[in-house]
């Protein structure tokens, strides 16, 4: 990973960002930022949406938030593009600070260089499936006929080719998001903002369309914030995760680290439900420093083949599985103990973390003690919730 | 609790504004008054059947073919009762109201909508609006612009305001919050947020609120009417004071035609209008069976053609017809030149008697004299502020003194006509023993113990509580019970045709006594006090502009029995045909004319 962050301009950035609502909005932060706690803001009438949110989000990248309705994850999303606007923090997008520019401006950023995706597709009842799919187009003063052709593009590719004369109405859930998906990409923003986009569809549907994302992703290479109360589908798509707990970042990380090592109990008990088995990979669990025998040496698996997949090989022998890195070397072995340890392993109890109260998860003080725990990702420091 | 003068504070705030800004309601009246004349001209302009056409049209391609049909046989209803041109007056009224209501409404209600700050200040001020008696605001209205369409215009508005400025409120309101996001988080403007999200879905909501704008303004007619605004209005409102139930039921139910037709209209104005709306409409169409030729409706284009078609037929007949509008005034006679005179009457009967018999006169004589019915109040300020030349009923010294005293420096006293008048109790002649006040007593149960009266503000109503009941030591024995006048009429009409004994309180002259065979009672010990003297009355300046006129009505007589047959004469023609009733009854007193308005050469 450290090496990746030299090759891409950092693209997203997010400093310090609070959002605070209620009378005083600012001396509640300055109250925050000197230890004070959620419940003791709430007695007095405000409420702490978002705490000191930081976090990076490099170009390309899709950015999970995953939180419980509530955790303040929403309003993380909105503070992105400015639909409201942070009490205090910055947020940085391709070194501009969106949080200074005039209202004008920022009207200009978000109808060329963000887009989004809505919970309940918000698709204007009163506009054909092309009218919606324009809308961006529109507002950026695109012209009339400029603006359909790219439309329709852009259902093309969100699935939706022939269905530009129908209305919102007249469609599924799963083909309305595909619309708000398509209105999304018209505009070519760099950076998509989708908040719990498909949280409304039922699950078939739900896993279509996080298919379909990961392929559009592939050819169109956008910079993803997604938000979404469902860790299986945060571990699915997101290059990135993080997760947030009454207002904060409690843990950042890829989903391995999220899954293998628990920034605190909490994040532990949400992996419970995790199918590990095709979250973590053969180059996760792999023993490094081991070497199969090289007697059968056709039994050789790439580092990225989920465990689900190495089920088979072992079902026909025991043996020692090769794993070979992206240049094809050997990089360890895999062996069915370290397989079914992986798989069986208690997860959540994250390493030796004493005196840690695991019911409130306080980030004020856990920050430290979750990165301390997880000495495996000093190097990634900007992950962390107190980056 | 000490008095709070809020009621003075009004009345004084009301003589500051007519004498400081004056020029500003003038302003306002000339603006309105254009657009109401000018609608009404469109609208009154063609032939009536070819207008009902015009609004059938309408109804076709706002509805279909059904109410198409409907909307013409409504409409050429109205135009049989001989209301044509008081519908079209109210409907003028009606338009001009919504237009003006839903241009202040629905700005208001989009600030509304945006600013909770701009709705809490709205909510009371809509509501003090919404249940203000309307008359509080009317009489005022009359100073501010004097009689005429414009006061009920002005309170039409100020009554259908509220859901007008609510509906749009709460429409915006409704807009899916999401939606509003959506199209904020793509970088549209505010306004254009407004424009191109939020009102096109509000807009079903807010054209329920201009349905309910018209329909209240519909209603406000009525009341528009009292202040002289004309139309249909004046007509329920004369033939209810006149009890003419046959009168009444004609023009209730014109009103009842124009308020169907517009709610229908309005109501599916919605799916021509609104994207939603639009929507909505074709796929009822596309689930809906039946004949074809029903359910067809005319495209927007068809329509317009349609309309435009009937309107240049109705202007092609106007224009043919026009060039024969000569007046047949003896040559000798002619003393008027084409001269107009405003007459004013309220819905008194000997009012509406003389006016109408002065119209046929001045008529001949070559004046042009347009006739009015109004409430008092109004009628007075409008002769103070030379809007009204002349009106015939002013009972002096007493029932109008408080007019005559406030006005008295802008008025002139043309002279009695008739006198004196007395105030009775009366009963019909079949009741026997009952010829005097005095024989009343010991009789209370035969007449149920009361004594049907009038408006319990009327002058003659206190004197019967305070002084007659006593003097005949009445007073423990029956009880007055205040009612309305057409309610008294209605009540003594009933029992005479149940022949059952009755006491009402009544008054000469009345038509009453031409009608009925009813026994004034006696009153020998003076109680009801002297009677009183009909006086013609004009404005400041009559004697200047009307030399003649105001000739005649110095020699101005007419006797109980003339009156009260001309009266009769005229309750027997029925509604909107006094004119000529009074000309039937002028014609068959020959010479009274040339008597009355002496030519001299």
């Amino acid at each position: 990973m450290s090496s990746t962050r030299e090759v891409y301009v950092s693209r997203l950035q997010a400093e310090h960002l609070y959002k605070v609502f209620g009378r005083r909005p600012e001396a509640a932060v300055q109250r925050l930022e000197g230890g004070a706690d959620r419940d003791e803001l709430r007695a007095d009438g405000t409420t702490a949406a978002v705490i000191d949110a930081s976090f990076e989000v490099e170009a390309g990248q899709i950015f999970v938030v995953m939180g419980l309705s509530g955790s303040g994850k929403s309003t993380l999303l909105r503070m992105l593009n400015g639909l409201l606007e942070p009490t205090a923090g910055r947020v940085l997008f391709d070194g501009e600070d969106l949080t200074a520019l005039s209202p004008r401006d920022l009207r200009t950023v978000r109808s060329r260089k963000i887009s989004m995706v809505f919970q309940h597709f918000a698709l204007f009842p009163h506009r054909s499936v092309l009218e919606n799919a324009a809308y961006g187009l529109e507002v950026q003063g695109v012209a009339r006929a400029e603006r359909e052709k790219r439309a329709a593009e852009a259902l093309e590719l969100a699935g939706l080719g022939g269905w530009e004369t129908s209305w919102p109405d007249e469609l599924s859930g799963g083909m309305q998001q595909r619309v708000g998906l398509a209105r999304a990409l018209a505009t070519d923003a760099d950076l998509l903002l989708m908040d719990e986009s498909f949280s409304a569809l039922d699950p078939l549907i739900r896993r279509d369309m996080q298919d379909q994302l990961l392929d559009l992703q592939t050819r169109l290479k956008k910079t993803i914030v997604f938000i979404t109360h469902d860790l299986n589908e945060a571990m699915r798509l997101g290059d990135r995760i993080a997760v947030m707990r009454d207002g904060r970042i409690v843990q950042n990380g890829t989903a391995e680290d999220i899954l293998v090592r628990p920034a605190n109990d909490y994040v532990a008990s949400f992996i419970q439900d995790v199918d590990r088995s095709r979250v973590l990979t053969a180059g996760s669990i792999m023993d490094r420093t081991g070497r199969a025998s090289g007697a059968d040496g056709a039994a050789t698996v790439p580092a990225a083949t989920p465990l689900a997949d190495l089920f088979a090989s072992f079902a026909r022998s025991a043996a020692p599985l090769t794993v070979t890195d992206e240049r094809g070397e050997p990089a360890g072995v895999v062996t069915r103990d370290l397989l079914f340890a992986a798989l069986g392993e208690e997860p959540g109890v994250p390493a030796p973390r004493t005196g840690e109260a695991p019911e409130t998860g306080e980030i004020a003080e856990a920050g430290e003690p979750a990165e301390a725990a997880t000495p495996a990702r000093a190097d990634e420091a900007e992950v962390s919730a107190r980056a | 609790m000490p008095r709070i003068h809020f009621g003075s504070w009004a009345e004084n705030a009301v003589s500051w504004l007519q004498t400081h800004l004056s020029w500003l309601f003038d302003v306002i009246n000339t603006v309105l008054t254009g657009m109401y004349d000018g609608v009404n001209a469109v609208l009154g302009a063609p032939d009536p059947l070819l207008m009902a056409g015009i609004l059938a049209v309408v109804a076709w391609w706002l509805r279909g073919l059904l109410p198409a049909v409907l909307t013409f046989a409504g409409f050429a209803l109205v135009d049989s009762f001989g209301l044509w041109e008081a519908a079209m007056a109210t409907l003028s009224l009606v338009l001009v109201a919504s237009l003006i209501t839903l241009l202040v409404a629905v700005p208001l209600g989009i600030w509304a909508a945006r600013s909770s700050k701009v709705s809490g200040v709205l909510r009371p001020a809509l509501d003090v609006m919404q249940t203000m008696p309307a008359f509080v605001y009317l009489i005022p209205g009359v100073m501010f612009f004097s009689i005429g369409p414009i006061p009920g215009l002005i309170a039409t508005v100020v009554f259908s305001m509220p859901p007008g400025v609510r509906m749009t409120e709460l429409g915006i309101r409704q807009v899916d919050g999401e939606l509003v996001e959506a199209a904020t988080a793509f970088g549209t403007t505010p306004r254009d947020t407004l424009t191109r999200v939020q009102l096109p879905l509000a807009l079903p909501t807010i054209m329920a609120g201009v349905n309910q704008v018209i329909m209240l303004a519909l209603s406000m007619v009525v009341i528009a009417g009292m202040a002289g605004a004309g139309g249909l209005g004046e007509a329920v409102y004369a033939a209810v004071t006149k009890v003419d139930i046959g009168g009444g039921v004609e023009s209730g139910l014109a009103v009842v035609v124009l308020a169907i037709y517009l709610d229908r209209m309005t109501g599916a104005l919605n799916q021509r209008v609104s994207p939603l709306g639009r929507r909505a409409a074709a796929k009822a169409a596309s689930a809906a069976r039946g004949f074809a030729f029903l359910r067809y409706r005319p495209g927007t284009a068809v329509a317009t053609v349609g309309v435009v078609v009937l309107a240049l037929v109705a202007g092609g007949m106007n224009l043919a017809r026009s060039g024969d509008d000569g007046q047949n005034v003896a040559a000798g006679a002619n003393v008027g030149h084409g001269r107009g005179i405003k007459l004013g009457y309220f819905p008194w009967d000997e009012a509406v008697a003389t006016t109408y018999l002065w119209q046929n006169i001045l008529e001949d004589r070559g004046y042009k004299p347009d006739v009015k019915q109004l409430d008092p109040g109004p009628l007075y300020t409008a002769l103070a502020q030379g809007q009204m030349d002349l009106q015939f009923d002013s009972w002096l010294p007493t029932t109008h003194k408080q007019y005559m005293d406030r006005y008295r420096d802008k008025l002139t006293d043309l002279g009695a006509w008739y006198g004196p008048t007395s105030l009775e109790l009366s009963v019909p002649d079949y009741v026997k023993g009952v010829d005097s006040l005095e024989d009343l007593k010991g009789k209370s149960a035969q007449f149920g113990g009361k004594i049907v009266g009038i408006e319990s503000s009327a002058g003659m109503m206190g004197t019967l509580n305070d002084k007659v009941l006593k003097e005949y030591g009445l007073d423990g024995e029956y009880k007055v019970v205040s009612s309305s006048t057409s309610s008294m009429l209605a009540d003594l009409d009933r029992a005479i045709k149940k022949k059952e004994p009755i006491v009402t309180t009544l008054w000469s002259p009345h038509w009453a006594y031409g009608k009925h065979q009813l026994k004034k009672l006696k009153d020998p010990k003076g109680a009801w006090g002297k009677g009183e003297e009909i006086h013609a009355v004009g404005k400041k300046d009559f004697g200047k502009d009307f030399p003649e006129v105001t000739a005649w009505m110095k020699d101005f007589k007419l006797s109980e029995k003339d009156l009260a047959s001309l009266e009769v004469e005229i309750q027997n023609g029925g509604k909107g045909k006094e004119k000529e009733s009074a000309r039937r009854w002028l014609d068959a007193h020959p010479g009274l004319a040339d008597k009355l308005a002496p030519v001299r050469h």
